[in-house]
């Protein structure tokens, strides 16, 4: 169970979380809400990366913020947005890196290290690809091989920012059903961030919904991701439909010609053209 | 994965037993005059075995510098490490009586100055560009070389200025054990740490976030790395003097054969740059009559053999 207690962090003067509190007990859990909520900022917390000015985050009643990096990397695995390297490792190795903390960093992986790699790889569907330097991979087939390194890892927890940026209509799916899978089979807890209501509501267990620094909202998608809920914190109108047992999200177009004040020559245009008068 | 590493091995102790054979005075080693021996035993081996740690320390520098700066371009000349270590053994040559241990300090001192002052340089110019990095290291060559010409012009001209100048130059000419034994110690730890640190050079190149995230307290790995690095840098320096292009060529050399991972590119480029420099050192004392200064051939052998791994990997990119 990971659980975050009134977490505040700040970059310079400019307070990102104030007071995050919530609890994530099993599966996958999603942290919803606009740009600039601060939800990359609590994952970055919670995996270390950053330092928080105050708060409490614990996993099964241990302090992580106490531990240190190489301590926390054994119970969290975090898989970024963005991943640059400059120098085009092979993607085995890639894996492989994930299982720094539990290796002697002196010495390295030893050739077990190197099964569980290409074990992870290989859930992930990636095995045949292990020999292929990491920078001409894909976009999904980069997110797929850092969550295999993430998996290399054997971390209890997996924290995901956004791993369906980038990603087609089709790998978005494939992604996060194999995130679900693996929550699921392999009894990991798992905590991402997304863009998209109506993904989180097909693939997550727990939603969050997060504003301005706070967590504002939680519970199942059902409770969670309403036509109220979602519209206050995104600040848009929505509408809800229900279709073969699930909840889709759709936005209003006028409501965006209401917010984004468009100037009049923009309006003219969005008037002439039909395509875009719709409701 | 030892394979391209063993085949690396053997070509280096070729090389190195072939130089001790190799220059003024050839002979074979199976018919040797007393004279042959000593100048095996007393000038061409502390000669060797310099060049061939020299060398070493130089391409792990470059493979160190170019992953904890995540650039292709760094490496000790390119970022003003060798200038800073060179001012430095300069000074100290200068202004004290002859003193290994201190050349050896002053040198580790500007070395490890010149280095983070061109990372801090970068830093304030553009954090993460590649070019940043090289533009800084230049500023810092260009203050460092035009303080070592400032000790060049008041430097006796009788008595330390013709033994500053071609030990600037840079030369293994006239290594004897005793000037070797004073190296010895920051060579040798720079070059035991550098190894050591092969598997986490691969966790320090992909920056500081991720490195956390796997675990790393990368501060302190990446402060060692350097440290050990600049120690390697100046050791080399305050033997040979100015020794270009071996730190930045080796690396990428050896990247063309073994891949990126350093725990193959770190070894594999040791024994690069230490054949490369006994190679340019053979060529230095064989070439002319007079010895030719070591800069001399690594600015032939480098320069180019740069120009031709980057339009090759060029090519391997876009094949």
């Amino acid at each position: 169970m990971l659980k975050v207690e009134d977490l505040w962090f700040s970059y310079g003067s400019k307070c990102v979380l104030k007071g995050v509190n919530f609890e994530h007990r099993n599966g996958v859990g999603c942290i919803l809400g606009p740009n600039g909520a601060g939800k990359t900022t609590l994952l970055k917390c919670v995996c270390g990366i950053l330092a928080p000015l105050r708060g409490k985050v614990s996993l099964n009643n241990i302090d992580i913020l106490k531990l240190s990096f190489r301590d926390r990397a054994k119970i969290i695995s975090y898989v970024p947005q963005e991943f640059n390297i400059t120098f085009p490792y092979r993607v085995l190795e890639v894996v492989l890196m994930g299982r720094n903390p539990r290796i002697n960093p002196l010495i390295g992986p030893r050739p077990e290290d190197e099964e569980v790699a290409l074990k992870a790889l290989e859930l992930v569907g990636l095995k045949h690809l292990s020999e292929r330097p990491f920078t001409n991979l894909s976009g999904g087939e980069k997110r797929l091989a850092l969550i295999a390194r993430a998996l290399a890892q054997e971390s209890k927890l997996m924290l995901l920012d956004e791993p369906t940026s980038f990603l087609d209509f089709k790998n978005k799916h494939l992604v996060l059903s194999l995130i679900r899978r693996i929550a699921h089979e392999r009894r990991r807890l798992v905590l991402l961030t997304l863009h998209d209501p109506n993904l989180a509501y097909m693939y997550c267990d727990q939603v969050f919904l997060m504003k301005d620094g706070i967590v504002v909202d939680s519970g199942e998608p059902r409770a969670v991701i309403t036509e109220e809920k979602i519209s206050s914190i995104y600040d848009v109108d929505v509408k809800a439909i229900e279709i073969d047992g699930f909840r889709l999200i759709l936005p209003r177009y006028n409501s965006f010609a209401k917010t984004l004040k468009l100037d009049a020559c923009c309006m003219e245009v969005s008037m002439n053209d039909h395509r875009l008068c719709g409701d | 994965m030892g394979e391209e590493l063993a085949r690396y091995s053997i070509v280096f102790i070729v090389c190195a037993l072939a130089s001790l054979f190799v220059g003024r005075i050839l002979f074979a080693p199976w018919n040797m005059t007393p004279i042959d021996k000593i100048v095996l035993l007393y000038i061409r081996l502390p000669r060797v075995v310099a060049a061939a740690l020299a060398g070493a320390a130089l391409g792990l520098s470059g493979t160190t510098f170019q992953n904890v700066f995540r650039n292709y371009l760094a490496g000790p000349s390119i970022l003003g490490t060798t200038a800073g270590s060179a001012f430095g053994a300069a000074i100290a040559i200068l202004a004290f009586p002859y003193s290994p241990l201190l050349i050896q300090l002053s040198a580790f001192a500007f070395g490890l100055m010149a280095t983070i002052v061109a990372y801090g340089l970068a830093r304030a110019v553009g954090s993460e560009s590649m070019i940043s990095l090289v533009l800084a290291g230049i500023v810092v060559s260009a203050v460092f070389s035009g303080l070592v010409g400032l000790i060049k012009y008041v430097a006796d001209p009788y008595n330390k200025l013709p033994a500053l100048v071609y030990w600037l130059l840079g030369s293994f000419a006239g290594t004897r054990w005793c000037d070797l034994y004073p190296a010895l110690p920051p060579i040798l730890i720079g070059i035991c740490t550098m190894m050591l640190l092969r598997w986490m050079l691969n966790l320090i190149s992909l920056g500081d976030e991720e490195a956390k995230a796997l675990g790393v307290s990368v501060s302190l790995y990446r402060a060692v790395a350097v440290i050990a690095a600049v120690l390697a840098t100046s050791a080399s320096t305050s033997l040979a003097g100015m020794i270009a292009w071996v730190g930045i060529v080796s690396p990428h050399i050896a990247r063309l054969a073994v891949g990126h991972d350093n725990r193959k590119l770190v070894p594999a480029s040791a024994l690069v740059g230490a054949t490369l420099l006994l190679v340019c050192d053979d060529i230095a004392r064989s070439l002319t009559p007079a010895e030719l200064p070591l800069s001399v051939v690594t600015d032939f052998v480098g320069a180019p053999t740069l120009f031709a791994i980057l339009i090759k990997r060029r090519f391997y990119r876009f094949a």
